[in-house]
């Protein structure tokens, strides 16, 4: 579960320069929810993903794990409970290893590195498995150093590396947009694939109207820092893409007049 | 080439070797270009000889020689992680130190350390002829170094590391300390470069404030020359080629020295190195040009 209370974040404060990126987010996600989150650029998206995930500092606000408070937390610590997919092809594995070292490397992730050797055969069958669900054979690259893979390829161990160790949170930021159409539905295919078998909690951030409604239970428009609507899966059947768009437009257009009763017209 | 030189150069060369591991695990590894070497290459030499010519035991000031010039790494470390200050700029303001530190650990300019015991005295009158036994001395220690090196590159922790240098993010989000390794890298490069420091003081005869001088470039001239030699995707063969790229270097600079027809003198030391390292620089690049306009001229 995870549960932020009040969680603000302001960039550059006091000067002239300083951003509200977040503005008060009261959001409570249960145990094996799938959340789907939307708004237009700049909106505090990709800043909600990184404070619960650590990398960025709230400057109020609180942020629970299950009821445990990781507020203060930095983020190396809170990869016990978080795995991450970024947008980058290139931001999520090491381009100058080779693919089974960084699978290692997500194999041993949330725990301390010891002296033990990184690649063992035992390690090797497992890595193996795991990239021969991709159909990609990229289960006899093993040793291919991962920079030689295309953006697809890198995505998709991405993927898979972020499933190696058990972890109950998984945050998706945009990790489909840097992709062709067919990859980019194999990826959320595989992604469905492995939140279902290990019952993660999911945020997935999505520029796409039509991923936001098909994946998940859920889903959230920010804008400006706040959630302005918070579709449940009931209501969210009767969605079509064109109403999301319509939301979408009305809080562009509103801006920050958006207010309660436009938010009940919305909901 | 006389066997004399043949032998002296092979030991400089060897000595270096560890010099180009330590240069290795910042520049490469760990992406932190530390000029902190030059000074503690000293260092490792100015503590080493200064305990020895009190008495204590040689081993045990080749070993505080080594845990000195670590703790010159993690200044630099924490100036850089710490401060924000660049990491380049860190480095030259620890080297900078140094150079005084240096000449307070000595008191002098300079520690002879002839008729001194060294590391290398129990090894005396074993029947060896001492000049073979120096280079076998010191092709252990750099052996043994650089097997220790690749050991731990491979490691968990090690594997770590080298994330560190090529991908922050991933690391972090991966739970890896970022800093943690870049300290413990800074200590052991350094560390690496202060014991060769030391071996060389002892070797040699001497410490002197100056030996240190252009460390930093003889160590990455050794990494690049092993590296375009041997590309290899394996540490141990890439770790090796580090000390093969240093004993390379030294032969090179020594049939350069000696080749009359050239003309050079020993103060050209310094322009030969940069056009040594320039060459291997560009040697890779032009081989890949010219392997490219010939595979368009078979196409044609």
């Amino acid at each position: 579960m995870i549960r932020c209370e009040n969680l603000h974040v302001t960039f550059n404060r006091g000067l002239p320069t300083e951003k509200l990126a977040l503005q008060g987010i009261d959001l409570t996600i249960p145990s094996g929810e799938f959340v789907t989150v939307i708004g237009s650029n700049g909106a505090g998206k990709s800043t909600l993903l990184n404070t619960i995930a650590g990398d960025i500092k709230s400057t109020q606000g609180k942020i629970y794990f299950d009821d445990r408070d990781v507020t203060k937390l930095p983020a190396t610590r809170r990869t016990k409970d978080i795995a991450r997919v970024f947008q980058d092809p290139l931001a999520g594995t090491c381009g100058n290893l080779t693919v089974e070292e960084n699978m290692s490397l997500a194999y041993g992730r949330g725990k301390r590195g010891t002296l033990a050797s990184a690649l063992n055969n035992k390690l090797r069958k497992v890595f193996k498995e795991q990239l021969s669900r991709l159909n990609l054979g990229l289960e006899d690259r093993l040793d291919s150093e991962m920079g030689l893979l295309s953006g697809g390829q890198r995505q998709s161990v991405s993927l898979l590396m972020s499933a190696l160790q058990p972890s109950s949170i998984l945050l998706l930021d945009e990790h489909t947009a840097a992709l062709d159409p067919k990859t980019a539905a194999l990826i959320l295919d595989i992604s469905s694939q492995i939140i279902k078998e290990k019952q993660l909690t999911v945020m997935m951030v999505t520029h796409s109207m039509r991923q936001a409604l098909d994946h998940g239970s859920r889903t959230i428009m920010l804008h400006e820092g706040k959630i302005i609507f918070d579709l449940a899966s009931k209501e969210r059947a009767n969605y079509q893409v064109k109403d999301l768009l319509n939301l979408f437009a009305q809080a562009r257009t509103d801006g920050a007049e958006l207010d309660d009763d436009k938010l009940l017209l919305g909901g | 080439m006389s066997l004399y030189a043949f032998l002296g150069t092979l030991e400089i060369g060897l000595i270096y070797g560890l010099v180009a591991i330590g240069v290795y695990l910042t520049f490469r590894i760990l992406d932190f270009p530390d000029l902190t070497v030059d000074g503690s290459f000293t260092l490792g030499a100015a503590v080493a000889a200064t305990l020895i010519v009190t008495g204590q035991n040689p081993y045990l000031a080749t070993l505080l020689g080594t845990l000195a010039a670590s703790c010159a790494g993690l200044v630099t470390a924490w100036l850089n992680l710490r401060f924000n200050i660049l990491h380049l700029l860190a480095s030259i303001l620890t080297m900078t130190a140094l150079y005084t530190i240096n000449l307070r650990v000595m008191g002098k300019p300079n520690v002879a350390l002839i008729m001194e015991p060294t590391v290398l005295s129990p090894f005396e009158g074993l029947g060896l002829p001492d000049m073979y036994m120096k280079v076998i001395f010191v092709a252990v220690c750099a052996i043994v170094g650089g097997l220790l090196v690749a050991w731990f590159l491979r490691t968990q922790y090690g594997l770590a590391m080298r994330s560190v240098g090529s991908n922050k993010r991933m690391a972090q989000a991966n739970g890896i300390v970022v800093t943690e390794k870049v300290y413990v890298g800074l200590a052991l490069s350094n560390g690496l470069v202060g014991l060769a420091g030391a071996l060389f003081a002892q070797t040699n005869g001497f410490a002197d404030s100056t030996m240190g001088i252009g460390t930093i470039v003889v160590g990455l001239a050794a990494v690049i020359i092993g590296e375009s030699l041997l590309a290899s995707r394996s540490m141990l063969v890439i770790v090796m080629s580090c000390i093969v790229g240093s004993v390379l270097y030294r032969f090179a600079v020594s049939m350069a020295l000696n080749a009359d027809f050239l003309g050079f003198q020993a103060s050209d030391l310094n322009l030969i190195t940069a056009v040594l390292v320039a060459l291997a620089l560009v040697f890779p690049k032009l081989r890949n040009e010219w392997k490219a306009k010939r595979a368009i001229k078979e196409q044609i």
